[in-house]
């Protein structure tokens, strides 16, 4: 593996509720390869967006480290985060409410670069401005129109250049497509691996689409309730699953072919519990179609299972075994 | 096929809102049937007027902006578009019922659900049933979509995404309907639940023989729900097919084809989807000829001027003067 970019070790983010402590996210440790994309899959509330938002400190962590260049971010001051910041975008989820409306898309677009002081003269931004809107596909004549404009996948693009205009390193993708129609998302997919072709780009993507994760990911992480429940790369969490809860997450998908019809699946039964003070043992063995009773009590520990392929479970997929 | 009975028959229907500055084109001309028992798919993506389709075959469009300008909808032989209101009434909830996008919310927040359900049971009281019974039926229901009957006195707000949906199912089958609307069921829930939602609706439907439109704009759903599909575009069904015509052969509707190849796939490994280049065409002011012809790349100039015509091959429906692309992304 090549050089690595991000290092994440023992991350937690917990939530205090009127219930209890939420465990947003668990404990979690990986690393990101430079001009990799990472792909975060799971349910709602499996705290996917949480890691995105924590890694840049838009959440404070509860504990853990997160090394970027050489430094422990998490311990950065105010004025080192804010030299860290331009590196380190996000492109978020809702283009309909993720930018401001009063503004024009010229306006969106050199926000960023105006907050960080980043040029000199107006004429830099603007020059700035019209690269960046070329290369992610706007065109000229919409610079001074606003966003209720524009359709989704003009205003995800949008979101793109506000997060590439800095020209970071390390991107934060939280589930960019799933609020566009197919066509559209396919877009913004192909963008989105071309300019990580050009630019070296380091994408963590978050979604709840395994055939767009699958797409996009070099590795996959499966996330429920806040833990890492397998962790791999991207061809071999695919075909040999060794977590029951990946395996399920995989029979659960629609596949657009003609032998599905009659395709008899594994239903997963029951529903997500909830993540506030979650007790010992594996958060997966209420739903589990193979769990014992050691999973109910047994800390679980991802242990490896093939080439840089981990698992949390105790059960082992046969393909392994 | 032809000697199952039709269920529903729509024909040339077209739908149009009207407000004070523009005329909206979201149906146009459309025509299809369903039999009973038969599962049919309408695809399509945002805009495309699916579920302005099914509002119109329940008569739920608003009254001030939506107008029906051609066309009629045959459900058992009677046109639903002729029925007077009270007549409507006893139709709607009854023997057509419908399964609404967004279980956050169709449900009344303020109802616990187990009266919510009864509602609809009191309402088409046919069969005279006492409050017990009724009672009794709401329990049944709920056993059937598999939520336990002691939580019918909780309200919407203690329940999941998953089993408000499974809420919203037991209400549209309580008076055990002959056909079912069911709008994006599955879209506001996860993968695992829509499996389950899923696997619950194909029971339901094989055990009762109810007739079900699946609106969707996922063609995976398609794959594994339906008999018949409907793809729609602009307000228009560009193909119709049995589901082996739509997912094989090799004549198909450019759109159909652009759809297919934007789908990243779990089997095959493509490092760059074909996605359909450009945007829907503006529904208030649709071109003369084909509305894909802007984003198609067979267009030649005769789409550009005048409406393509169906062709049919033995019920396999395509409006395209050039169909017979093979699928783009199965090149590889």
């Amino acid at each position: 593996m090549g050089e690595t970019l991000l290092e994440i070790r023992n991350l937690k983010k917990y939530f205090r509720t009127g219930a209890g402590m939420l465990h947003a996210v668990d404990d979690l440790s990986f690393k990101i390869p430079k001009g990799k994309t990472i792909g975060v899959v799971g349910e709602s509330g499996c705290g996917k967006s949480t890691l995105g938002r924590t890694i840049l400190r838009l959440h404070e962590a509860t504990s853990g480290e997160i090394w970027f260049q050489g430094q422990d971010i998490l311990k950065a001051d105010k004025r080192r985060m804010k030299e860290i910041r331009p590196k380190m975008q996000m492109i978020f989820q809702d283009p309909y409410s993720s930018l401001n409306g009063r503004m024009t898309v010229r306006q969106l677009i050199a926000e960023p670069l105006i907050v960080n002081k980043i040029c000199r003269s107006r004429r830099e931004i603007d020059e700035k401005v019209d690269e960046i809107m070329e290369t992610v596909g706007l065109s000229q004549r919409l610079s001074m129109s606003y966003p209720h404009e524009l359709d989704g996948g003009r205003r995800q693009r949008i979101g793109v250049a506000r997060a590439l205009v800095l020209d970071p390193e390390f991107v934060v993708c939280d589930e960019p497509v799933s609020a566009l129609d197919v066509s559209i998302q396919a877009q913004i997919l192909n963008l989105l691996m071309d300019l990580q072709e050009q630019r070296d780009l380091t994408y963590l993507f978050i979604t709840h689409d395994l055939s767009v994760v699958k797409h996009i990911s070099d590795e996959i992480m499966v996330m429920y309730l806040g833990q890492c429940v397998e962790m791999g790369p991207s061809q071999a969490v695919f075909d040999s699953p060794a977590h029951p809860y990946t395996e399920a997450l995989l029979a659960a998908i629609p596949i657009p072919s003609i032998e599905s019809k009659h395709k008899r699946r594994t239903l997963l039964q029951g529903e997500v519990s909830t993540p506030i003070n979650p007790g010992k043992g594996c958060r997966f063995a209420p739903r589990c179609p193979r769990a014992t009773e050691v999973c109910r009590v047994q800390e679980m520990k991802l242990r490896e299972v093939g080439d840089h392929h981990y698992s949390a479970a105790l059960c082992q997929n046969r393909e392994y075994s | 096929m032809s000697d199952e009975k039709k269920l529903l028959e729509v024909k040339d229907l077209s739908i149009a809102y009207q407000t004070d500055l523009e005329t909206v084109h979201a149906v146009n001309h459309v025509t299809f049937s369903l039999n009973q028992g038969e599962t049919l798919g309408l695809v399509g993506e945002t805009g495309a007027g699916k579920t302005t389709t099914a509002l119109g075959i329940m008569g739920l469009l608003p009254k001030r902006t939506a107008k029906i300008t051609s066309g009629n909808v045959y459900y058992e032989g009677k046109d639903l578009l002729q029925c007077g209101k009270k007549e409507m009434l006893g139709i709607r909830g009854s023997s057509i019922s419908m399964i609404f996008q967004d279980p956050m919310t169709a449900l009344n927040p303020v109802l616990c659900v187990g009266d919510q359900i009864a509602e609809t049971l009191q309402l088409h009281n046919a069969k005279h049933l006492t409050r017990e019974e009724i009672e009794a039926k709401v329990d049944e229901t709920l056993e059937l979509v598999g939520i336990p009957k002691e939580r019918k006195k909780e309200y919407p707000y203690q329940f999941s995404g998953g089993m408000r949906q499974r809420v919203v199912i037991a209400m549209a089958l309580i008076n055990d309907p002959s056909l079912l609307i069911a709008d994006e069921p599955t879209t506001a829930l996860d993968v695992t639940i829509q499996a389950q939602i899923l696997s619950m609706i194909c029971e339901l439907q094989r055990k009762y023989k109810t007739a079900v439109m699946m609106i969707t704009h996922d063609l995976g759903i398609v794959a594994e729900t339906c008999d018949k599909v409907a793809v729609m575009y602009a307000g228009e069904i560009v193909e119709y097919g049995t589901l082996e015509d739509i997912f094989t052969g090799d004549r198909h509707h450019p759109y159909t084809v652009g759809l297919f190849g934007s789908i990243p796939s779990l089997t095959r490994s493509a490092r760059r989807l074909q996605p359909i280049e450009g945007l829907m065409p503006d529904p208030t002011q649709l071109p003369e000829g084909c509305a894909f012809a802007e984003r198609c790349r067979y267009c030649q100039e005769i789409c550009r001027t005048t409406k393509a015509p169906v062709q049919n091959d033995h019920g396999h429906l395509v409006r395209c003067y050039f169909e017979g692309q093979p699928f783009a992304g199965e090149e590889d």
